[in-house]
């Protein structure tokens, strides 16, 4: 699949933020967005202020759905 | 410096814990650990020895790895010393390939193939090669090449092209299919390689190769596991994956914790001169985790100067390797405790249908922009930036006795000057920390190529200055014997790449030219050039004055207001490379030391007392062994 070129210059990641308090910190800075590590792409739910995964969920598509490989 | 001595490290574990955790011995597992490499250098000896391509062959432009069986995720164990610009894309590249091609569809002696950037990462001409090796019936491993292909299609001789505008204009695209199987070439496959890329008859041969490379890792995984039993050798691939993981663990545990943020930049992508490309790094470490988030760097580019995020998974750990932890071996554990943040659709992070041709240009300022995030907190310990880009060249055109010609990746400045370290002064000739490639020798290159390469020296006062200096810039000339077409590609002339840490000082930037009408049938015209000013060229790329001489305070000159550059029998091509940074304040530098530089050409008598505070008396050419030191001078220099 085709994707448009970003109209901004500059591009950021979007880190949608998601409810709760870090487990680890008592931090109520909690995130979801993607990364990449170990094992490939994830879907994380992290805290801003002590960086713990309260949620990482295996995402094997990653950023691109290749067409041809949804036959 | 605090590391965490806790006692989850792997050498705390008793020895009943650790077979329980690892299904054998200590002892056998780092055996096997080293096997995993040995293993990938063997494939690497066969595949070097054999390759027909020169890119291969002499370049080196390969990896061969041992990569784990799916029911551990297909990590990345072993690898040979090979080109790390492919190191992000083993595994994951290795896990899209095999998981879309069907696990269940492989058969012992069977050989995957993939070139799809946006499965695998890397470009076209990267194809990556897949063999599972089956023992008692399963998958316990797989063998895996991943290697440039000396033509894949597309729109110019070898592809290296920064003009192409989409994945298109690449040139082949294949998606995981089988090209051996169970050992016998599929030769619909081979066919569609061969029938779409230029030099078939050199690449057929690299193909067979490639499959008994894989087939020899094959063989000696058979007889590890036959000897030492399937638990041990499962058991010491994630001996190898957490021994990495917590090697950069622990080494991520004395950089401070904080948020760094460093930035390199590259030119232009080749559309127009405006659009200037920034690599933005931001370093987040808290405790034993790490973010390395790519937010604020600038979007794709709109032709090839782009790369996938495996690409920049590379860089984000190389760099963090390079820098904390050099001395262990590099496995997919290594990531285990980095995230990368990467917001879709920038330089770094392609989307289709984006062309990924140049990724490695990418990686290399991604690096260069991580060590400058860190070069506060890791104090001592901070490199200087490196020269940049690797300053591509492509060319092709016809003899005077009309044979074609063609040349990639070899008449370009690849290697430059790298930044300097606690350790001492930096080299001013080697790749970037990505490529681990050699040159093609200079005799091999004018064998096949009409061209004479007249110089490849040190320009003095280029290495940035420091208490121990940058590696120096260096010029090479490259003098065709034939017309030609020249397709250039220099990315970083335009802004420093070397900055300086600790104090030391920036290198200096260089540029390229073309010096026409020089007559190669005459002895001399070699000579000409020597003592010639760059202001009798025509200048390519660099920030430069009004006569095409580099200034600071001059103007770009964009090196593709042509799309390529037509060069008559006689012209020569001059790359000057960027200096590395300095490290440590270069007033501190040991005077012997200045006194060497000047002896030996990277410091000029001017530039000593500059940039060092050091008064050098003498002539270094007509007596470099009489220069003297005005000590007195050189006190109120420094003081």
């Amino acid at each position: 699949m085709a994707y448009d070129r970003p109209t901004e210059l500059l591009v950021n990641q979007e880190r949608v933020p998601a409810k709760g308090k870090c487990p680890e910190c008592s931090e109520e800075q909690l995130f979801s967005y993607p990364v990449l590590s170990e094992g490939g792409w994830f879907k994380v739910v992290k805290c801003r202020h002590c960086l713990a995964s309260l949620k990482r969920e295996s995402d094997p598509v990653g950023q691109i759905t290749i067409f041809s490989a949804t036959i | 410096m605090i590391i965490d001595e806790s006692t989850d490290r792997i050498r705390n574990l008793t020895e009943r814990e650790f077979e329980a955790e690892y299904g054998a011995s200590r002892y056998t597992c780092n055996v096997l650990a080293n096997r995993s490499r040995f293993v990938a250098g063997h494939m690497s000896t066969n595949i070097v020895t054999r390759a027909f391509s020169p890119i291969i062959s002499l370049n080196m432009d390969y990896v061969c790895a041992v990569v784990g069986p799916p029911e551990l995720d297909y990590p990345l164990v072993g690898m040979n010393q090979g080109n790390f610009i492919f190191l992000g894309s083993l595994a994951t590249g290795v896990r899209k390939t095999v998981e879309e091609f069907g696990v269940d569809r492989l058969a012992p002696g069977d050989l995957l193939v993939s070139n799809d950037p946006y499965r695998v990462g890397n470009h076209v001409n990267d194809a990556c090669f897949i063999r599972p090796v089956f023992h008692g019936g399963r998958i316990v491993s797989f063998t895996v090449i991943r290697a440039h292909m000396l033509d894949i299609g597309g729109i110019i001789p070898g592809g290296f092209s920064l003009f192409k505008k989409n994945v298109y204009e690449n040139g082949l695209v294949v998606p995981p299919m089988r090209i051996f199987e169970k050992g016998e070439p599929v030769k619909e496959v081979l066919r569609l390689f061969l029938d779409n890329g230029r030099f078939a008859a050199t690449l057929l041969p690299d193909f067979f190769t490639i499959n008994s490379s894989c087939a020899l890792g094959d063989e000696q995984i058979q007889e590890s596991v036959e000897r030492y039993g399937l638990d041990a050798w499962l058991g010491a691939m994630r001996y190898s994956l957490d021994s990495s993981a917590e090697a950069m663990r622990r080494a991520l545990q004395t950089l401070p914790d904080g948020e760094y943020e460093g930035e390199d930049v590259l030119d232009t992508d080749g559309a127009d001169s405006e659009e200037i490309y920034r690599f933005h790094v931001t370093v987040i470490k808290k405790g034993k985790r790490v973010e390395v988030d790519l937010s604020g760097s600038s979007r794709q580019a709109r032709t090839s100067l782009n790369a996938t995020p495996l690409d920049a998974q590379t860089s984000a750990a190389l760099g963090l390797k390079v820098l904390l932890d050099p001395q262990t071996p590099f496995t997919s554990g290594t990531y285990r405790n980095i995230d990368l943040v990467i917001p879709p659709g920038t330089i770094s992070s392609a989307m289709p249908d984006a062309s990924t041709h140049f990724y490695w240009e990418v990686q290399a300022a991604l690096v260069n922009a991580l060590i400058n995030a860190l070069a506060e907190p890791l104090g001592s310990r901070a490199i200087g930036g490196l020269y940049g880009s690797t300053n591509l060249h492509t060319g092709s055109g016809m003899t005077p006795d009309g044979r074609p010609w063609f040349s990639a990746a070899e008449l370009e400045a690849q290697f430059g000057g790298w930044g300097a370290t606690d350790a001492g002064d930096a080299d001013g000739h080697t790749g970037t920390f990505t490529l681990n490639q050699r040159l093609t020798p200079t005799e091999e290159i004018e064998r096949r190529v009409p061209v004479l390469l007249t110089a490849r020296e040190y320009i003095p006062d280029t290495g940035g200055p420091g208490k121990y200096r940058g590696g120096s810039g260096f010029r090479k000339d490259s003098l065709f014997l034939a017309d030609g077409d020249h397709w250039l590609m220099p990315l970083h002339f335009r802004f420093p790449s070397g900055f300086g840490v600790n104090g030391g000082k920036a290198g200096r930037v260089g540029g390229s030219w073309f010096f026409e009408n020089q007559d190669p049938d005459k002895p001399e015209c070699e000579y000409r050039l020597v003592g010639a000013t760059d202001t009798d060229g025509v200048v390519v790329s660099g920030v430069v004055d009004e006569n095409g001489a580099l200034d600071e305070n001059g103007e770009f000159a964009f090196f593709a207001r042509v799309p390529y550059w037509t060069e008559n029998k006689g012209s020569t091509l001059r790359w000057i490379t960027n200096g590395g940074g300095g490290w440590g304040d270069p007033f501190e530098r040991e005077i012997e030391a200045v006194i060497r530089d000047v002896r030996d050409g990277y410091v000029t008598i001017l530039g000593a007392l500059r940039d060092y505070g050091v008064v050098v008396v003498g002539d270094p050419d007509e007596d470099p062994e009489g220069l003297t030191i005005d000590e007195a001078a050189t006190a109120a220099a420094r003081a």
